[in-house]
């Protein structure tokens, strides 16, 4: 649940906001930079599905489980969103297991075949996130309808750290968006994450940072989470910059927001600089 | 410049539209595509990174139909069965073939959305190769690419504005809606122009050129705050009066060397006092020679 402050008025800032309307076809980036971005994955998952809308769940980092424990504090049961068909989830440490143990009856998918040669690229995940979408997508009469499909990826820097380039990452996320935002009129929620300080130059080229930036040109809203420029603080966890990349249709002229945020038990809750609870 | 550039690039010529993480300029794209499509121009936009609806979003008007959109969006490399376009068949031929289809006689201006996801997968020697025989071949009058300047390394942007005949680097501006654009524009006698502007958007995404930046910035106003007079409001006195003044300023300082001391100093007057020096055998003390008895 997404407490937000009273002092904070201004409804089309935020993108949480449970404005009612959904917006589609929109790419979501949320990264962090020597943070932690997961409560936002927390965030939209919960909020999809109380949406009513057909989430598909890219898992690559945590188990069922945890996205399960978390998700219940939050007030949303995966395991039902699951048994009614509402979630799709692609558990991939599970399924990776099948590709590092071989074994005889193995009739896994071949999701995760990019372990077996990182360079190949990931062609089949993609495959596997198409095929599954699109089926899912013309499910039989008598299952209930659903909303828009929103495709969630936790999350991409993983891939690199497994092998795969980030060239291949970049192609990834170029075909699930022109699959389910362009032709299945979905959104797409992706976290990428970044260990340095920011770099300028040239630097490596295969890197977090270069994912971070090329990832930041193919969206159309990035959620920047960092933690505060002057340190810890036990009240505030961290900020979160929004920042619009393409204009909007009702012309707006911020491009950018600041906000802080603080995270509860059941979730996290956001606030403008300065204006915490614990300030005022 | 911006303003020039806007109103028809020469034959032969091939603007860059450099972007970055921070500010997009897929925008700008879009204001040269629709300045071309006013001009009356065939324009054929090689799309990569956005959708046909996304790019013609917002680009209204008859003239729509001389934009020939491509489609190389949705398979770029081919993963399905049947790709429309893939960044494969970038080459001189692919391109020049796919002019000719959909135009007619008038060379059509090419627009490249974008050049980064080309540069990613084929090398940039073969992106070079292709879009200087492009340029010589005729069948494109003009080209316009948009690249990412922070995705590739510094070499390889070099290398392909090189071959620009103008380029055009946008930042965010300081004002939410206004940008900064750095224009360097090469002219066929071999002159180089630069020039940076600010610029916004207008709703049919014609372009305002705003004043240069250099008039903005940081105006310095230092507003000289009046020196507040210290001998006001004190219980005691601390003003001088004008004879006051006048004598202060006659009297002078004691150890200040002043050219009347100098004077008596060096011509000492009759009567002052007068040191005489007969020199005493005893003071005539060498250290080296005690008693004095040494034959030196």
């Amino acid at each position: 649940m997404v407490t937000m402050e009273p002092i904070f008025t201004d409804s089309s800032a935020h993108p949480e906001r449970l404005s009612g309307q959904l917006h589609t076809g929109r790419v979501r980036l949320v990264s962090d930079r020597q943070s932690d971005a997961s409560f936002l994955i927390h965030h939209f998952l919960s909020f999809y599905l109380r949406a009513r809308c057909k989430v598909w769940f890219l898992g690559l980092v945590q188990s069922f489980n945890h996205y399960s424990a978390v998700s219940q504090r939050l007030g949303v049961s995966l395991a039902q969103a699951k048994e009614k068909g509402q979630l799709v989830f692609l558990e991939g440490l599970k399924e990776s297991l099948s590709v590092l143990i071989p074994q005889d009856t193995n009739t896994g998918s071949k999701a995760m075949d990019f372990l077996r040669d990182p360079a190949v690229g990931l062609k089949s995940l993609y495959e596997f996130v198409r095929s599954s979408v699109s089926s899912s997508g013309s499910r039989a009469e008598g299952a209930e309808e659903w909303g828009p499909l929103v495709l969630l990826v936790d999350d991409l820097s993983v891939l690199l750290s497994l092998g795969v380039s980030v060239g291949a990452v970049l192609d990834f996320s170029h075909y699930c968006r022109a699959t389910v935002c362009s032709e299945l009129q979905g959104n797409v929620v992706m976290l990428a994450r970044c260990d340095g300080e920011e770099e300028e130059g040239d630097g490596d080229d295969e890197g977090s940072e270069t994912l971070l930036k090329g990832l930041t040109h193919q969206c159309s809203l990035t959620l920047h989470v960092q933690g505060l420029p002057t340190g810890f603080c036990r009240d505030i966890h961290g900020q979160v910059e929004v920042c619009w990349r393409r204009r909007q249709g009702d012309g707006q002229s911020t491009q950018k927001k600041l906000f802080q945020y603080k995270v509860h038990d059941k979730g996290a809750s956001f606030f403008a600089p300065g204006t915490s609870s614990a300030v005022l | 410049m911006l303003t020039e550039l806007l109103q028809g690039t020469d034959a032969g010529g091939f603007l860059i539209i450099q972007d970055s993480a921070s500010y997009s300029g897929r925008h700008l794209l879009k204001s040269f595509i629709n300045a071309a499509l006013h001009r009356e121009e065939a324009v054929h936009v090689l799309g990569f990174e956005v959708s046909e609806e996304e790019l013609k979003d917002g680009l209204i008007g008859a003239s729509i139909h001389r934009l020939h959109f491509h489609n190389a969006y949705t398979d770029p490399l081919g993963w399905t069965h049947n790709p429309a376009f893939t960044v494969h068949q970038f080459c001189s031929e692919g391109v020049t073939q796919l002019v000719k289809q959909t135009s007619q006689s008038k060379p059509a201006t090419l627009v490249i959305d974008s050049l980064s996801w080309i540069l990613r997968h084929v090398g940039p020697p073969a992106v070079c190769k292709t879009l200087q025989q492009l340029r010589k071949g005729g069948a494109v009058r003009a080209i316009i690419g948009l690249l990412h300047a922070d995705m590739h390394q510094r070499g390889t942007v070099g290398s392909v504005c090189h071959m620009a005949t103008s380029v055009i680097t946008v930042a965010p501006g300081m004002k939410g809606d206004e940008a900064l654009a750095k224009i360097t524009k090469r002219s066929k006698s071999g002159k180089v122009m630069q020039d940076e502007e600010i610029f916004s958007f207008k709703e049919d995404f014609t372009v305002v050129v705003q004043n240069r930046p250099s008039q903005l910035g940081l105006k310095q106003t230092e507003t000289e705050e009046r020196e507040t007079d210290p001998t006001a409001n004190l219980t005691f006195n601390l003003r001088l009066s004008d004879t006051e003044r006048e004598a202060k300023e006659k009297l002078a300082l004691p150890f200040v060397f002043s050219k009347e001391k100098k004077t008596a100093l060096l011509h000492s007057g009759r009567g002052s006092g007068r040191i005489l020096y007969e020199p005493d055998a005893n003071d005539d003390y060498d250290q080296e020679d005690p008693d004095d008895d040494l034959d030196v």
